[in-house]
């Protein structure tokens, strides 16, 4: 039952993208980002959709899911559609009733929006794809570490993050068992409306909370037994060293930058 | 007499359907009589966990059944449910389960769900906590301030004032002291004593198991290897020990004296009960 949540959705692969730095990684999907809103006309968009296909492809995860990232945001994504196509009014109308109007320009930026959102989408669910939550947070940790200047404890927020992922499933796991223990003592956890329900959860959130502070004081114990003073001096068993691949991926991103440019420049602008 | 607990050819897997897949439990086929103490025994995975969660219904089983007093306790949603309260669990490490504002009302929490009356209640309550040694004192204290001693029977008390017909304990001992281990597994013989409940214990330590079971159920590799009384079983030392379970040193002394010629019983388990044992050789041979 609860047994079945994925935590993150690392998907184990030995592709270009999965072997690329997580800094690299980091910089450049903000980039794509970026890239995104930056594209005016449908050309451009293209060009974003084509080069979005293509890391897929390279990233060795199966479309299936990939449309499984999209799915939750499907209605997010249908609403904006349908805000647009009403609310934007321009060129030919199609058709009329009462204020409601539906025109050319808000079909043109129905359609460019939900192509954005998904373009985005899919480029932000391609790094979780393809990093460990683990690089995810190394990766975040050196990328915010310039921060240290302003006395931002980096290391420690890193650390907290990186603990937080690393005990969602023991989490999972201890709930299973007390749910299991409560139910062989003849708590209902799974009828009842929703205060009944919510009642009866308090014996299993009470020994969750419980067992938590348990293991945090433990862990705390047994890092200061290891001697571990926060971030300062500290080396990495796996150092992050960015590698011939990083700076191709980087050109080849940057390419895509002057092609959205170009693009932009000679083709009209649908937004 | 229908038996407390029957399983036929029960079987279940973990990950079904995936390429995972894998059985916890084989064709399971036991018979538990009432009134009779069982100790299963298998080493880390072998699936007496997965076992006994059948029991009362935590679990589904893939294929077969497991009849409670003769009723198969998946034929509805109430045979269910009273199978919770038939079939008392107990979990390794039970002090985690502890949430109440104190130990009386923790200890309760089992008989009200049963929607007993006030009375019942209370009466319940008091009898499984003297049952498990919990004092007086530390009825109104809150769980949290035991010591880890402490919890450890207040928990076993909250099943056990369900006043189940069959008590099942997943590793009771686990993680006391020698001297604790001593109590509880004296605790549970008591208790066994003074109500006739069957009683069903889950341990990896064949000492513990041997002082109380009348019969030894082995699993290895999700399936039954051996079932017998203590005896019948530890005496098949060399094939325990390849499934990776230790007969107690004192038994294994004996079963060797005995294989070179000496005239002792092979049903030896505890080191009080060879001290008892060769006191009386001695007299023998002084007489």
């Amino acid at each position: 039952m609860i047994s079945d949540i994925s935590i993150g959705q690392y998907y184990t692969g030995n592709s270009f993208l999965h072997k690329m730095d997580a800094r690299m990684k980091f910089i450049l999907v903000f980039a794509l980002l970026v890239f995104v809103f930056l594209c005016k006309s449908f050309f451009s968009l293209a060009l974003m959709v084509v080069f979005t296909v293509f890391a897929v492809i390279l990233s060795g995860v199966p479309f299936k899911m990939v449309l499984k990232s999209i799915k939750p945001l499907a209605i997010i994504i249908l609403f904006t559609a349908v805000l647009n196509i009403f609310y934007t009014t321009g060129g030919a109308t199609y058709f009329e009733w009462h204020s409601l109007k539906i025109t050319e320009k808000g079909i043109n930026t129905a359609v460019f929006m939900a192509v954005r959102i998904l373009v985005l989408v899919v480029i932000s669910s391609l790094l979780t794809y393809t990093t460990t939550p683990t690089m995810l947070t190394d990766a975040i940790e050196r990328l915010l570490s310039p921060l240290s200047v302003f006395h931002v404890k980096v290391h420690t927020l890193a650390m907290m993050m990186t603990l937080a992922l690393r005990f969602i499933p023991t989490l999972v796991e201890e709930i299973e068992r007390i749910m299991n223990a409560q139910k062989a003592r003849g708590a209902e956890l799974e009828t009842g409306g929703l205060i009944t329900r919510s009642k009866a959860l308090v014996p299993v959130f009470v020994p969750l909370m419980v067992s938590s502070f348990r293991r945090a004081y433990e862990l705390a114990f047994a890092m200061t037994c290891r001697c571990y003073t926060g971030g300062e001096g500290r080396t990495r068993m796996k150092q992050m060293k960015l590698r011939p691949r990083d700076f191709i991926a980087a050109g080849f991103v940057l390419i895509l930058l002057a092609g959205v440019i170009v693009l932009n420049h000679f083709f009209e602008a649908v937004i | 007499m229908t038996p407390a607990v029957e399983v036929r050819n029960l079987t279940h897997y973990y990950m079904k359907g995936t390429e995972n897949q894998v059985a916890a439990i084989k064709n399971i086929n036991l018979h538990v009589e009432k009134g009779e103490t069982l100790g299963i025994i298998g080493h880390t995975g072998s699936g007496k966990s997965t076992l006994i969660a059948h029991f009362n219904g935590l679990l589904k089983p893939d294929e077969g059944e497991i009849l409670v007093d003769g009723q198969n306790i998946f034929e509805s949603k109430e045979t269910l449910r009273q199978s919770r309260f038939k079939v008392g669990l107990c979990f390794q490490y039970p002090e985690y389960q502890l949430f109440e504002e104190t130990v009386y009302k923790d200890i309760a929490f089992g008989p009200k769900n049963m929607k007993l009356s006030q009375e019942e209640i209370d009466r319940r309550v008091l009898t499984a906590a003297g049952m498990a040694g919990v004092r007086k004192e530390n009825l109104e204290k809150s769980p949290f301030d035991l010591s880890g001693g402490e919890k450890r029977r207040a928990a076993i008390a909250g099943v056990m004032s369900m006043e189940p017909g069959v008590l099942v304990l997943d590793e009771p001992a686990a993680g006391l002291d020698p001297a604790g281990r001593r109590e509880l597994i004296s605790m549970i013989k008591n208790y066994r004593r003074a109500t006739g409940c069957t009683v069903i214990i889950v341990s990896h330590s064949m000492e513990d198991i041997a002082g109380v079971a009348d019969r030894v159920c082995v699993l290895n590799n999700a399936e039954i290897a051996m079932l017998g009384t203590p005896t019948e079983v530890y005496t098949r030392d060399e094939e325990l020990r390849s499934m990776g379970l230790n007969v107690p040193e004192i038994t294994r002394i004996f079963i060797n004296l005995k294989k070179r010629g000496l005239n002792v019983p092979e049903n030896i388990f505890t080191v009080d009960d060879a001290v008892a044992c060769l006191r009386k050789m001695q007299q023998r041979g002084n007489a």
